[in-house]
């Protein structure tokens, strides 16, 4: 691992926050590396002011009117509707729609690198000019995988995805 | 953070049309949720409104409630989500930025009264992070106050905020980044005595 990668992945390591594989490979470099070792505790030492300076930050407080008043609004919400609650008109925090999300634009990339990759060969045509077109000239190909790299932080992340475009997996 | 029992009774009770019981539920948590909506509204008024408006939608959609998910970062996502629409409907950034620039001084004065030198040098760095972590993104600083103010891990992070872990670490790596590199250039003296 690189001097310039390590230091991309720095402020993520100075809070312990890689993955542990990533993270080992990280340290290997650091202990050997005395430049990015500084750099590490120097990165620490900002991070530990920040907190400390935010945390120290005068937070207000609930005053006894502001919470009995929201408490009332709870019980005449209650009273009102006359129901139980049922989660009508609150937002949906239902993961699915997360992965739903993920899948579509997995998909959407995917026809995108599919039509974007530059001009295709001639596709060949099947004896006797039939007018029927061999889309592949490698009908093995059963797996794509889609690499988004952040050029700011360095990570990483690859979906994987079937012929059919269905979404199997990823991986950091 | 798993839900204790408590809750779990507390949550039935209130499901069962005892609505008194809502009151305990979230009274352990309220600082915190206030806490947290002033960190991601910068704004005193706001965050008062951002919190009440959180704990009224949790009490509406507490049917939904999964009860295999901690109870508090549940209220932390409901948060987060009204303080995100209401910036979004509001774009009150700059705004924002400048309040916290001409509030700050105020707000640190009784502890810089025992050392006025050390308390300037308090003063002077706790408005200058204030400032930086109001100049950077909604969702830059919605993941550093989840992740390194009320000390969320990575995943707990992603649920809140209803993303990828992928995308909180991008994000964080950008916040410390930018905070990191704030105070190099707005404080250079405190890297200085370090």
């Amino acid at each position: 691992m690189t001097c310039r990668k390590v230091r991309k992945l720095i402020p993520l390591i100075a809070g312990d926050d890689l993955r542990p594989g990533l993270a080992r490979a990280v340290r290997a470099h650091i202990d050997a590396c005395p430049g990015c070792r500084a750099e590490l505790e120097g990165f620490r030492a900002a991070l530990a002011e920040v907190k400390s300076a935010a945390k120290a930050e005068g937070l207000p407080e609930w005053g006894e009117g502001e919470w009995n008043a929201l408490m009332a609004r709870v019980a005449a919400e209650a009273k009102g509707t006359g129901n139980v609650p049922t989660g009508a008109g609150a937002r949906a925090f239902a993961p699915r729609w997360a992965a739903a999300s993920v899948l579509g634009a997995a998909i959407g990339l995917a026809v995108l690198s599919v039509l974007f990759r530059g001009p295709s060969p001639r596709p060949e045509t099947t004896p006797g000019d039939s007018g029927m077109v061999i889309a592949s000239e490698n009908p093995q190909q059963d797996r794509v995988s889609i690499t988004m790299v952040s050029p700011e932080s360095g990570l990483q992340v690859v979906w994987f995805l079937d012929k059919n475009f269905d979404y199997k997996g990823e991986q950091e | 953070m798993r839900m204790n029992e408590t809750e779990k009774e507390l949550i039935d009770m209130v499901l069962s049309g005892r609505t008194e019981a809502f009151e305990p539920l979230v009274t352990p948590h309220r600082d915190r949720l206030l806490a947290l909506a002033t960190r991601l509204t910068r704004n005193r008024e706001e965050a008062l409104e951002v919190a009440q408006e959180a704990l009224l939608r949790a009490y509406r959609s507490l049917a939904r409630f999964d009860v295999s998910r901690s109870f508090r970062n549940w209220l932390f996502q409901i948060a987060a989500n009204e303080a995100r629409d209401r910036y979004r409907r509001k774009s009150r950034e700059l705004a924002a930025f400048s309040e916290v620039v001409d509030r700050a001084p105020s707000a640190t004065a009784g502890s810089a009264a025992a050392d006025p030198e050390a308390g300037h040098d308090r003063q002077e760095l706790r408005a200058g992070i204030m400032r930086s972590l109001a100049a950077l993104s909604p969702r830059e600083r919605e993941v550093f106050v989840l992740r390194d103010l009320e000390e969320l891990d990575i995943r707990e992070t992603s649920r809140v905020l209803g993303c990828s872990a992928i995308s909180v670490r991008v994000n964080l790596s950008t916040a410390r980044r930018k905070l990191r590199d704030a105070i190099r250039r707005d404080l250079p003296h405190l890297e200085e005595k370090r």
